[in-house]
């Protein structure tokens, strides 16, 4: 799955402890959403635990939390694992203007996710 | 019937039917009535009233060239004196005209006015002559004349008199009406030139470059064409040109002189970027050929919006005012004299710095005008800026121009002003295509502009944010099923207030697709507007004022 070629988003997924972790990278606005949330859904309808590691997005607008919502979402009604880790301080706070940041589970690393639950 | 003009009156049986007459009569009022022609109808006339009275030949004297002269606009008979010229008193045409009465000359050789220049030079012997006045009430016009009756006795009748006398009115009235139909057109002509030049003066004047450039410019001309004028454009490098003028006088001459004056600064102010050395070739090129007695007042300049700093030069106009901080203070610019009098002067530069200051140019019909009966001037003028000093540039300078129309009696002078204003120049203005791929270019250029501020960088990334979401909406929304659209974006700060404008040129939009959803109601979609309401102070949309499309301004306090 790759991204088209003006893509603002990059990723790649790893297999760690249980979960797909996928590891995206660069802008996830109206233009990159749409693949971020194809490589979400993706690895959800793997039906495998899916984490999402959040550290090499500088820029996450609306439609790029919509995504999330829909991987959450679907993760949900498939009783998988769902969850961010690694959030900067930007894309904390526009999960704050959602009113999501109680809503995802969201922790430092998957390590730490791992222990909380 | 006997008249003292009337000399050796023939007593003899008058044998012409006065049904004739009447018949002819009737038809030249007819052709008179109906000419397009007037020169041609008089011909017809004058060859008609000879056969008729059977004179030997005939002629039609108008007075020309301020009434000093009479000049032959008709004629019939074997002599040819078309265009002949004779003074306005000379012959007994000339005492018919002035004397306002018909003469019946039996023997012209007993005529002390007989002139018989004309017989000299032409051989044609004249014997009596019966001339009839052409007036219209107190207003003369010329004579009628006919020569040498076909008769035995060779002698004009008193029935001829009476005959000649009708025509004679007939002709006046249809030459009178003629003349003021040919002033009418000419009047329209002139008016029409009028119009033409009062459209190419107005083009002379620059287009407004929209509310977000920092110099605007008004004129209203009292006349059709306008003895004052402004300027300005945009130098490679981004400093504006500009200049406010006023030309001695008023009407055509001063609009000439105006479109001269205009296109040389014009021309030369793109490469000449000393407003003073520019002022002083402009001057030379004027005191070179401009006709005595005309001047103009100018001052000239440059605004670089990047620094605000302002230079300029006055060639004899009334100083500018600057308006700070609710002060105002007239400009010191020296004392030189207008251009197009004194050849060879140099013209000082005089620097200002206006930084949140406007800076106000004006001709004399501003302070001139009257309002409730008293002339406007200084104070009133600072006070009608001062009534509207919050009002944004564009918007102050016609609100003034308007105060001063307050009756038909307020403007006596053509009506000149312009703004030069630091404050609200934008900190970005950009536009793009309404692509997604596009976003990207619009945060980065909003977060250069927004470095220079006092903004903090977390405040900074919230107003990009909602930029962002607000461009997003305009290309998945505004822009749905069109291809080509374009984004304007516009970034200003006034007094600590970040404003936001983004344009659209897209149908209206239906503000419940981009309304913001209830946030318990998880799922994807919906949450741009919401950002951009929790992220901005407040969010407004309009309609710009071309009636296209969509705009919206978001407003910010900057922490």
């Amino acid at each position: 799955m790759t991204p088209p070629a003006d893509s603002t988003v990059n990723h790649w997924i790893e297999d760690e402890q249980g979960f797909l972790v996928i590891y995206f990278s660069g802008e996830i606005d109206l233009h990159g959403s749409p693949h971020a949330r194809e490589v979400i859904l993706d690895c959800i309808n793997q039906e495998r635990n899916t984490v999402i590691d959040m550290s090499g997005i500088t820029y996450i607008d609306s439609s790029g939390i919509a995504s999330l919502v829909e991987g959450y979402q679907l993760a949900k009604n498939k009783q998988l694992e769902f969850g961010l880790i690694n959030v900067s301080k930007s894309a904390l706070s526009v999960l704050k203007l959602a009113h999501l940041d109680k809503v995802f589970p969201i922790h430092n690393s998957l390590n730490d996710r791992l222990q909380s639950s | 019937m006997e008249n003292e003009d009337i000399k050796h009156a023939p007593d003899m049986p008058d044998d012409s039917q006065p049904e004739d007459q009447l018949a002819l009569l009737a038809q030249m009022s007819q052709e008179f009535a109906t000419s397009l022609d007037i020169d041609e109808t008089l011909n017809n006339a004058i060859k008609q009233m000879m056969d008729y009275l059977e004179a030997e030949a005939g002629s039609i004297f108008l007075l020309e060239n301020n009434d000093q002269e009479l000049v032959c606009r008709a004629c019939a008979g074997p002599i040819k004196l078309m265009g002949l010229r004779l003074g306005a008193e000379q012959g007994i045409v000339g005492r018919s005209v002035q004397d306002n009465r018909v003469q019946m000359v039996r023997n012209v050789a007993n005529d002390p006015n007989f002139t018989a220049q004309v017989d000299e030079q032409t051989g044609f012997k004249t014997r009596s002559i019966l001339c009839a006045p052409l007036a219209v009430k107190d207003v003369k016009i010329g004579a009628i004349e006919l020569i040498n009756k076909n008769s035995a006795d060779g002698l004009f009748a008193v029935n001829d008199q009476h005959m000649l006398t009708a025509l004679a009115a007939l002709a006046a009235l249809s030459i009178h009406n003629a003349a003021q139909a040919a002033a009418l057109v000419e009047q329209e002509r002139i008016q029409r030139e009028l119009e033409l030049a009062r459209e190419i003066q107005a083009n002379l004047l620059p287009a407004s470059r929209g509310d977000d450039f920092p110099v605007h410019g008004l004129n209203l001309p009292m006349l059709e064409v306008s003895g004052d004028f402004y300027d300005f454009f945009v130098l490679d490098d981004g400093r504006i040109v500009f200049n406010l003028a006023d030309v001695s006088g008023k009407g055509m001459n001063a609009a000439l002189l105006m479109a001269k004056t205009s296109s040389l600064f014009h021309c030369l102010g793109k490469t000449i970027n000393a407003p003073g050395q520019l002022l002083t070739l402009i001057n030379n090129e004027i005191c070179e050929n401009t006709t005595r007695g005309m001047f103009v007042t100018l001052i000239g300049g440059i605004f670089d919006p990047e620094s605000h700093s302002v230079t300029l030069a006055n060639a004899g106009h009334h100083p500018p005012i600057i308006h700070h901080n609710g002060e105002f203070e007239e400009i010191e610019t020296g004392e030189m004299p207008p251009l197009g009098i004194i050849p060879n002067l140099y013209f000082p530069d005089h620097h200002l710095q206006l930084d949140k200051d406007a800076l106000y140019l004006y001709t004399d019909g501003v302070t001139e005008a009257q309002i409730d009966g008293e002339m406007l001037g200084e104070h009133g003028l600072q006070a009608l800026i001062t009534r509207h000093q919050d009002k944004p540039v564009a918007k102050r300078l016609n609100a003034i121009i308007n105060s001063l129309q307050k009756d038909e009696l307020s403007l006596h002078d053509d009506v000149t002003m312009m703004i030069i204003e630091g404050t609200d120049s934008p900190l970005l203005v950009q536009s793009f295509p309404a692509k997604s791929s596009v976003l990207k270019t619009i945060r980065k250029v909003m977060h250069e502009a927004l470095h220079d501020t006092v903004c903090s960088a977390e405040q900074a990334d919230a107003i990009v944010l909602a930029a962002s979401e607000a461009a997003a909406n305009i290309i998945q929304h505004a822009y749905a099923d069109v291809p080509d659209g374009i984004i304007d974006l516009a970034l200003h700060l006034h007094n600590n207030e970040l404003t936001v404008v983004l344009r659209d040129y897209a149908g209206p939009i239906d503000i419940s697709t981009v309304a913001p959803r209830a946030l318990q109601d998880i799922r994807p979609g919906g949450l741009g507007t919401h950002f951009m309401q929790q992220l901005m102070d407040n969010l407004v949309y309009t309609v710009p004022e071309d009636g296209i499309g969509n705009r919206l301004t978001m407003r910010i306090s900057l922490l």
